[in-house]
Order: structure tokens, then C-alpha cells, then sequence
């Protein structure tokens, strides 16, 4: 059921995007940095998943709140002549490395313990041939 | 269940706020001529459009004040064209002082003849013109050769009289504009003009006429040396 909320939400998603107005330039780097930032919380949230701590409400939170902080965050930079956007890029993608990284390791291990059980279902049966 | 039910809404919510937003970046991105802004950052950008700006201002500051000076030029033109109207008149009126136009008025015409006895010579001539221009005459001629400033009126070879390089034979005829009454009794005052010529044997006739016709001076006033002097401005040095 959450996979097709998921599938559903992308596809109308995808469509509402493609017939919104193209926004000035000026504004494309906020948005591209609340994208980072939503999608950090994304990752975030997968590997919360697979931990078993998931938490809607740590979940939204984190994906409007970080959004948001990230665009605020960016509008300061540029009224101090700083690029703050940089750092909370760095902080953003990084983050998304490690739970990308957790994620890999969880399909792994997953995939590794398989290959074992199937190694030692095996055994046991050519055990079971040999005790026979 | 409801649960559930929540976290898929919610979940479907943020992914399709998430690339809603994704798509919209990629259209910009992708319509956006990143080309030609890549290499600028965006503070260089605003830079350029707020010098843009000011040069925008700037121009449009000139434009207002191109018109200003535009309005004040026709306006001023306007005062011209009273002026130069004003300058016209100047000129025609200058004109006629100086003989170049043709003149009719009231005035006097003296007729001076040569009889058996006596002739006239330059100087009755000059006399009578001299009478006249006391008498506040305003054009004057002698057998329509209008006298001007640089004219003259002279005996050559004893025989015969110029009056602007051109030979005048008698009878004499004088016209003079100007006031008929005064121009009268100048002339016809006692021991005058008129008793001063009748005394010396000479014929003299005169009318006073309402509509005297004096023409213009034909000949040529050419400055070639005099120039025009204008007393320059002592500048105050402090």
C-alpha cells in the first residue's frame, strides 16, 4: 500500500511539475537546494526504515523543515555575499552518502546471509546424502 | 489501519511535492540558457543587472532632460519668431531712414528755375535742403534723387550740378516729406529761404501736397573700411 501511495504521489507529481511554469533563474538555486535537502530527508528516511526506527512526524519535519531552512539559509548567504548554499550542499549530499551507505550495507548483509543460508541448506542436504 | 492509511497519504504528499518540485528544476534547468549565465555567479549577475539598471536610469534621466531642453528650445523659438518679426520691422523701419525703400507722405515740393538773369547754383540747393532737415523733413529729394547721408550735391566745371554722381538739370524740383505746416513756414518764414532766394533775382515755387511720392536711393552703401566698433567689456579681475 505505501509503495503505490509512493508510485501514485511520483507519477502526479511528475506531471503537475511538467506543466508548471518555468520560475526565473534568479529562483532555481532556492529550489534546487530545498531538492537536496528533501531528498537528504528522503534517504534519511529509507535508512530509518530499514533500521525500524521510522518516524512520520521526525520524517515531514525533517523534509519541509530542512527545505525550508536550506532556502532561508541561502537567502541569508546571499544577502551577506556568502555561499551559504555550499555548506548546507556539503551537510546535504554527505548525509546522503551515509544513509545511502546504510541502506547498501542493509541489501547486502541481506544478500550476503541468503547466499549463506542457500550455502548451508546445500550442505545440509549433500550432509543429508552422505549420512544416507 | 488508519495508521497506515496516514503514513501512505502522507508519504504520497511529500513524494509528490518532491518531484513536482524535481520536474519543475529540471524544465527551468533545461529551458534556462545556462551557456551563456554558467560561468557567472548569481551576485555577478544581480551586479550587472542593478549597473544595467542605474545605466537604464541614467538614460532615461537624459531623455527627460533631452525633452526639457527640447520644450525650452521651442519655446524660445517661438520667442525668436517675435523677435526676428520685431527685427523685421527694425529693418524695413531702417530702411527707410537710410533711402532704400520708396516714400509717400505729405510734404512739400519746392520747384527752383534757372530765368534769364540768374541760375541756380549747388549751394541753393544745399541750402534748401538744409532748410528742410531743420524743418524735420523725413526723406528729401532733388529731381527724384533721393538724399541720403553719403550724398552729395555738387558744382563740377562750373556748369553743371551732381546730386548722387548723377547730373540734375533745372527746373529743380525738391520734395520733401515730412510735416507740411512746418516744412511751410520753415521755408516761408521772413528773410527765409524762400525771400533769400526771391531777393537774389531766383525763381522759387512751392505746394504743399498731401500725398508726396519720394523714391528709394538706387545707388550702392558699401562699408569697405569703416567696421563697427564694439568698446569691449573691461573684465572685473578680483
Amino acid at each position: 500500500m505505501i509503495y503505490i501511495a509512493i508510485i501514485l504521489g511520483c507519477v502526479i507529481g511528475a506531471i503537475l511539475g511538467s506543466f508548471a511554469p518555468v520560475i526565473p533563474y534568479t529562483y532555481s538555486s532556492y529550489l534546487s537546494i530545498a531538492i537536496v535537502a528533501a531528498l537528504d530527508t528522503v534517504f534519511g528516511g529509507i535508512a530509518s526504515v530499514l533500521k525500524g526506527n521510522f518516524d512520520l512526524k521526525i520524517f515531514l519535519s525533517g523534509f519541509f523543515g530542512n527545505s525550508i531552512l536550506s532556502i532561508a539559509l541561502t537567502f541569508l548567504g546571499e544577502q551577506l555575499n556568502v555561499d551559504i548554499y555550499l555548506a548546507a550542499i556539503v551537510v546535504f549530499v554527505g548525509r546522503m552518502f551515509t544513509n545511502l551507505a546504510i541502506i547498501r550495507r542493509y541489501y547486502i548483509d541481506k544478500w550476503v546471509k541468503m547466499i549463506e543460508k542457500k550455502k548451508d541448506v546445500q550442505n545440509e542436504e549433500v550432509e543429508n546424502k552422505a549420512e544416507v | 489501519m488508519k495508521a497506515k492509511v496516514t503514513m501512505a497519504i502522507s508519504i504520497a504528499f511529500t513524494a509528490l511535492i518532491l518531484t513536482m518540485v524535481m520536474f519543475t528544476q529540471f524544465k527551468t534547468v533545461d529551458e534556462t540558457d545556462i551557456t551563456a549565465i554558467e560561468t557567472m555567479r548569481e551576485t555577478e549577475l544581480r551586479s550587472e543587472l542593478a549597473s544595467w539598471k542605474a545605466k537604464y536610469e541614467e538614460i532615461e534621466a537624459k531623455i527627460d532632460e533631452n525633452e526639457n531642453r527640447i520644450n525650452e528650445y521651442k519655446a524660445e523659438l517661438e520667442n525668436d519668431e517675435n523677435a526676428s518679426t520685431i527685427l523685421e520691422n527694425e529693418v524695413k523701419e531702417a530702411e527707410s531712414y537710410l533711402g532704400k525703400t520708396n516714400l509717400q507722405g505729405e510734404g512739400i515740393v519746392v520747384t527752383l528755375k534757372d530765368n534769364d538773369t540768374r541760375d541756380i547754383i549747388h549751394s541753393d540747393l544745399l541750402d534748401l535742403i538744409n532748410e528742410l532737415n531743420i524743418a524735420g523733413a523725413e526723406a528729401i529729394s532733388i529731381n527724384d534723387e533721393r538724399i541720403v547721408s553719403n550724398s552729395e550735391v555738387v558744382l563740377v566745371n562750373n556748369t553743371m550740378i551732381l546730386v548722387n554722381t548723377k547730373r540734375v538739370a533745372g527746373p529743380y524740383v525738391v520734395k520733401a516729406i515730412g510735416d507740411k505746416q512746418y516744412l511751410q513756414s520753415a521755408l516761408t518764414i521772413k528773410d527765409g529761404y524762400v525771400d533769400l532766394i526771391k531777393s537774389d533775382g531766383k525763381d522759387i515755387e512751392y505746394y504743399v501736397d498731401d500725398n508726396i511720392i519720394i523714391p528709394a536711393y538706387d545707388g550702392e552703401q558699401v562699408l569697405k573700411q569703416a567696421k563697427e566698433y564694439i568698446e569691449e567689456e573691461e573684465e572685473v579681475k578680483k
